[in-house]
């Protein structure tokens, strides 16, 4: 009799266990063996080859040294703009709380280069925004950006809403008689955010540190604008050199230089696992959200400060990319009768790929966001709660998609998928299906790592009083633990529909006629010089991307903090 | 109802014996508490009952069926038994009425029949028209009640329930004390209550285990416990037993005997087994001791502390001529004692401690200060 | 006699019935499969073209950079199953590249006639379908116009040159080693380059935008680029150089692996066909075949001097030469 009763249960959870192991395994494991392998062994045949040669090559080693750098410049970056907006936003009494999230958040959704071309039309002397008003630097004098430093900027600013997603979901969870202990002990606000407010945030503060780390690694469209005139290589870059060499063994040293960006992702993992282990963060107290600290006479130059920075941050290159939009050639200077519409003709109404690349763009990242969220949930569950050893391994290897450059897991994705599926017979190459592939791979740290931080700071007694009360596992997942991990898993969510939506590397090579990107179109307007084009599409991206998240405003009532912008 | 059968429960982590050997069995319908100090194991053995964590040895049984052995287990989902934890463990996102009928919607139960016996619960526990409220907008002592009333709307057969009091403050400890203990009267439900508030536990149970560091050292009403503990640290342990050496120099085979203690001769009770002895140990009581003058029978003192307590006086002195044992006894309001002050002490009765194996040296040094092994860790757990 | 009259006059209308169906049942249909890394427009307009002069056949185009289409090539290569019938990309070399590891497959019968030499492989694997030209574009507010190459590599030009990177461009990669191959420019001319701390950017697209914003007035860039820029209304304007300039042929071959070699061969005889070249005019480019016209931002009777390339050698030094192009360009 007892043997049945458990029966089911253990069952239900080895199920969903396995089922766990096998999508990560499928999505993360599979495209780095596949690359392995065509390192190793390229062609079917052994060949250290490739290995020696590469492991052997200086640049190789400046490249990895320079990824490291500006990764964690980027990443330090980041934290200190995210982390100091999120405990603004979530601490204090400034005003207009939500439009600033909504302005802060929205650069996310702006493709890495799309950013990097603004800033760098911005500071140029070119600058159509600063020929307007007489600020323009002189012809031909150099552009600061293009530097080390130029690339540390942009990728802190293009991430610290990554940081701020996830540190501002878990400061909610952040009771107020935790804070009042701190000030009737006569601590003063700053003391309290330091020894308080910071540690219990560490889980958050790590998982947006993590990702931050990775992003950095793995991120193209900056350093390819910024470096490359430079010729300042980080792994990426040269990854994309090697493949524009004409050798024949590009794949397996492309490969070879892969698992190197893997390997120092790795290192990133280790040490944030390093800092969440052994100490505890669980808050367990139901008490209402935190009332907010005052400011008082600091306020107005506090959110003064905070809007110069959405200005510059977001308002500055979305102006320089309108603008860019709306001059008929490039380096045409913008006046009133120079103003046209043509390029948002040809883009919206003469272009049928621009139609198409809206809607596949929007399916495709919808889908995975959802998608990734409901794998998400049940995997942290057993990540954090069951700590099984064979999981711990796997949450590395969920790190290795996003890490790659975009372009080889692409190509991970052609040679697993180019001939038909074994038993299904189905061919999910040149259709919108590898391209999802791609997403899914590629994005799922992205929404996990949030979800794994909420996990953390969730009392498990929650989930043992429902088991008491009857419940099984897929039960407890769905009417327990999902409300409670909502925040995290939105903010993931989020992160992933917005990282996608605009996606470019990946989707380069896995497109196909009818299944165009959004970023595609865009790249491959500048590539063949048509900037104008570019300019007034990714204008039309961001345009629709306000209009969707404006529209989550205008529906009902949410749960408290599901939504960063809303309440 | 349940009976609920503990044999021989063991669990360890790593190297260290959180469970060794419990065995305790609660008859259908008893109220038993289990009583210790922090670290002393009670909640390991309660997750062990719950069925969240597996043990190493021994099994345990609820009712008929076997819920855990080596090898076997039945999950927490299927024993049918309800929890009150000491965090109540309220679901923040729902309502106080969607809390307590979370067990009955697992369990198929739909509305009006639903409904209905969350109203009823609520009302078992004083909490009518609160159904509509968030557990974040009541007090301690009604989220406690919510939590009891979750705990009994499916109507369990066993109820364990985890220093429930234990965040509440002293006024409210009291009526919720009467709370469970009506309630207790009324359904007669087995419950076994965790608790390191011996005051609570004397309270209410009909027994009370003593544990300590993973063992349990005596099973017994509170009475028993109180007048005849079994061992120095649950003398110490309940009502702040003084231990002291003494040599039991005449019995009579039926419960009493005659102690020499640092030269007083006392008459003491002790067990009916008890044989004469050099190196016994006998438990003295704060109500045993009383001040005498100069020249009555007693033993010299020196005060130590003197403590106003509210209509009366706790004294804490030193005998002398007895290797610096400390006691403490009451004294009346008004004393004029001072530390410093010599005292003469008479001892009326007192109850020798059976001989045992523990070669534990006991100065009468109070529980908690008694060094622990730290198991904070154990607490806690890879598992947990 | 009037049925052999009859009989002779019905044979004949059964063949004129016939013939026509012949020739449809021998016309070329079915999928064909096409990788470019043209610009987005001239795919296109060359896919609809194509498909007007061969109904039958439907094209499926992937279209990106010339890097992406060689590493999903690669990619499709290792994975042992090729999806491309026919490509058309923007350098040569990435073709001898293709030639050299056997993946192309030869097509003799290709009418090569009236083509410039040099601009068809010998053993006819692969055909360039155009001239692509690479000059020096100037901002109209640039304060110097170079005649020559000499001229752009002068010391006061410094700080204000873009070119395209031939460590990410194959046609840059052709203009590196065509270059350095002549002795009045050679490594030399490099190194002054890099004296004059010249940008080596991310493809031409990056240098036209670099020149007709003004924050490098000089630039090395493609013909047409310049030329449909300044058409729409860009301050930029094209120099061709002395010495002579730089060509890309924008070769069209068919795979080894094709699945549709009917159908390849006609995209061939398109992109070789006066209609193909007309097509290639009024796209903005100089068409292979000189006899078809010249594009209508060459002023008439300018004389294109082409600096020969070697595409063997260019192929077989690329690697050394793209080493020492980053050496000195610093890393």
């Amino acid at each position: 009799m007892a043997d049945t009763a458990g029966w089911r249960e253990r069952a239900e959870e080895t199920a969903l266990l396995w089922a766990l192991v096998a999508i990560v395994a499928i999505l993360s494991l599979l495209p780095l063996a596949r690359l392995l392998f065509e390192g190793v062994a390229p062609g079917g045949r052994f060949s250290t080859a490739a290995l020696s040669s590469v492991l052997s090559s200086a640049t190789t080693w400046t490249a990895a040294r320079h990824s490291i750098l500006t990764a964690c410049g980027g990443t330090v970056l980041a934290v200190l703009i995210g982390a100091t907006v999120a405990v603004l936003v979530g601490l204090t009494d400034i005003r207009g709380r939500n439009a600033f999230v909504f302005c802060f958040v929205l650069p996310l959704m702006i493709a890495p280069q799309v950013v990097a071309l603004a800033w760098l039309q911005l500071f140029g002397p070119s600058s159509t925004l600063l020929k307007m008003i007489g600020l323009a630097p002189a012809m031909g004098s150099r552009n600061p950006l293009y530097s080390a430093e130029g690339i540390i900027l942009l990728l802190g600013v293009q991430y610290a809403p990554l940081v701020f997603l996830t540190l501002r979901a878990g400061l909610r969870t952040l009771p107020q008689e935790l804070l009042e202990a701190g000030l009737a002990a006569g601590a003063k606000p700053l003391t309290i955010l330091r020894t308080i407010v910071l540690p219990l945030m560490t889980p958050p503060l790590v998982a947006g540190i993590a990702l931050c780390f990775v992003s950095c690694l793995g991120n193209f469209g900056i350093p390819a604008f910024l470096g490359i005139p430079g010729n300042y290589l980080v792994l990426p870059t040269l990854i994309y050199q090697r493949l524009a060499g004409l050798g024949p063994s590009v794949l397996s040293e492309v490969a070879v230089l892969s698992c190197l960006i893997g390997f120092i992702a790795v290192l990133g993992i280790f040490l944030q696992d390093l800092m969440l282990r052994r100490r505890d963060f669980r808050i367990t107290t139901t008490s209402n959200a935190m009332r907010p600290f005052e400011l008082a006479r600091w306020r107005p130059a506090v959110e003064i400060a905070l809007w110069i920075l959405t200005i510059v941050v977001l308002v500055l290159p979305l102006i320089a990319l309108l603008l860019s939009s709306l001059v008929p050639a490039v380096g045409v200077p913008l006046t009133v009768q120079s103003a046209t519409w043509s390029n948002y003709d040809y883009v919206l109404f003469d272009h049928a790929a621009a139609k198409r690349a809206f809607v596949n763009s929007f399916s495709l990242s919808a889908t995975a966001a959802i998608a990734i969220v409901l794998v998400a949930v049940p995997l942290a569950y057993f990540l954090v709660w069951r700590r099984s050893r064979l999981l711990r391994l796997l949450n590395l290897v969920t790190e290795m998609p996003y890490a790659l450059p975009g372009v080889v897991l692409a190509i991970a994705a052609i040679l697993l998928f180019l001939k038909p599926l074994p038993v299904l017979g189905l061919t999910l190459y040149n259709t919108v299906w590898i391209i999802l592939f791609g997403y899914l791979a590629r994005f799922l740290v992205l929404g996990l790592r949030p979800v794994i931080g909420g996990y953390y700071q969730l009392d498990r007694t929650l989930e043992e009083a429902a088991q008491i009360a009857g419940a099984r596992l897929l039960r407890r997942l769905t009417t327990i633990i999902l409300p409670l991990v909502a925040p995290m898993a939105i903010a993931g969510a989020l992160l992933v529909f917005l990282t996608a939506f605009n996606e470019l590397t990946v989707s380069a090579l896995l497109w196909s006629s009818g299944a165009e990107t959004l970023g595609v179109v865009v790249f491959s307007f500048q590539q063949g010089g048509d900037s104008t084009y570019a300019a007034a599409l990714a204008m039309l991206t961001v345009a629709v991307t306000i209009a969707l998240m404006l529209s989550t405003l205008l529906t009902g009532k949410p749960a408290r903090g599901v939504l960063p912008w809303r309440g | 109802m349940a009976r609920l059968i503990v044999d021989r429960v063991t669990k360890t982590f790593g190297a260290f014996r959180a469970l060794d050997e419990v065995s305790l069995d609660v008859s259908d319908g008893e109220f038993m508490a289990i009583l210790g100090a922090s670290g002393c194991g009670k909640t390991t053995l309660l997750r062990q009952i719950a069925g969240f964590d597996k043990l190493d040895g021994g099994r345990i049984v609820i009712g008929d069926t076997v819920v855990s052995e080596v090898g076997q287990h039945v999950p927490p989902e299927r024993r049918r038994i309800g929890i009150v934890f000491q965090s109540y463990a309220l679901w923040p996102h729902m309502t106080v009425a969607e809390n307590v009928a979370y067990g009955l919607t697992v369990a198929g139960v739909r509305d009006p029949e639903r409904a209905r016996r969350v109203e009823a619960a609520l009302a078992l526990v004083e909490l009518k028209g609160y159904a509509a409220r968030r557990p974040s907008q009541l007090s301690g002592g009604q989220r406690q009640r919510v939590a009891l009333a979750r705990c009994l709307v499916t109507e369990p057969s066993l109820v364990l329930l985890d220093e429930p009091l234990a965040n509440l403050d002293v006024h409210l400890r009291a009526s919720m004390e009467d709370e469970f203990a009506r309630f207790h009267a009324r359904t007669g439900t087995t419950m076994v209550y965790i608790t390191h508030d011996q005051a609570e536990a004397m309270a209410l149970a009909d027994r009370i285990a003593v544990m300590d560091s993973g063992r349990l050292l005596q099973v017994a009403t509170p009475s028993q416990l109180y007048r005849e503990p079994a061992d120095a640290t649950v003398a110490a342990f309940i009502g702040e037993g003084i231990v002291v050496p003494a040599e039991v120099v005449e019995v009579d085979g039926r419960g009493r005997c005659r102690v020499d203690l640092f030269g007083l001769s006392v008459g003491m009770r002790c067990a009916p087994a008890q044989r004469p002895t050099r190196a016994a140990r006998a438990c003295l009581r704060a109500g045993n001791l009383a001040i005498v003058g100069a020249g009555a029978a007693g033993i010299g003192a020196r005060v130590v502390r003197a403590v106003y307590q509210g209509g009366h006086f706790r004294i804490e002195a030193q005998l002398e001529h007895a290797d610096g044992v400390l006691v403490h006894l009451t004294a009346a309001e008004p004393c004029r004692l001072a530390p410093g002050d010599a005292i003469r002490l008479a001892i009326d009765d007192g109850w020798v401690l059976p001989a045992s194996d523990e070669s534990v040296a006991v100065a009468a040094t109070p529980p908690g200060l008694r060094p622990r092994p730290d198991d904070d860790a154990a607490a806690t757990g890879a598992d947990r | 006699m009037n049925y052999l009259l009859r009989g002779v006059w019905l044979a004949a209308a059964l063949v004129s019935m016939l013939a026509p169906l012949s020739a449809q049942a021998q016309a070329p249909k079915g999928k064909l499969v096409l990788y470019t890394s043209q610009p987005e427009r001239d795919a296109t307009q060359t896919t609809t073209a194509f498909k007007q002069a061969y109904p039958g056949i439907e094209v499926e185009v992937f279209r990106s950079g010339t890097t992406e289409v060689m590493g999903k090539l690669a990619a499709e290569f290792a994975a042992g199953a090729p999806k491309a019938d026919v490509l058309l990309i923007a350098d040569a070399a990435s073709m001898e590249a293709l030639k050299r590891d056997g993946r192309l497959l030869a097509y003799p019968e290709a009418k090569v006639a009236g083509l410039a030499a040099g601009t068809y492989d010998a053993d006819r694997t692969y055909f360039g379908s155009k001239l692509i030209t690479t000059g020096i574009a100037v901002n109209t507010a640039a304060k110097n116009r170079p005649a020559s190459w000499a001229d752009l590599a002068k010391p006061e030009n410094k700080g204000q040159i873009a070119m395209p990177s031939p460590l990410y461009s194959g046609a840059a990669a052709i203009m590196l080693g065509t270059m350095t191959a002549r002795s009045d420019l050679g490594w030399a001319f490099f190194e002054k380059l890099k004296a004059d701390e010249a940008v080596a950017v991310r493809g031409n697209g990056a240098v036209l935008t670099a020149v007709a914003s003004g924050e490098k007035p000089y630039g090395v860039l493609v013909d047409f680029m310049a030329f449909n820029a300044k058409a729409k209304g860009s301050p930029i304007d094209f120099i061709f150089p002395a010495e002579g300039v730089p060509a890309v042929t924008e070769p069209v071959a068919m795979l080894k692996t094709t699945q549709n070699p009917a159908a390849a061969r006609a995209f061939i005889d398109f992109i070789l066909s006066d209609e193909g070249q007309k097509l290639a005019l009024s796209m903005g480019y100089i068409p292979a075949r000189a006899s078809v016209g010249t594009p209508s931002w060459l002023p008439p009777g300018t004389v294109i001097k082409l600096m020969p390339t070697d595409i063997g050698n260019v192929v077989q030094n690329n690697s050394a030469n793209l080493k020492r192009f980053s050496e000195l360009f610093g890393n």
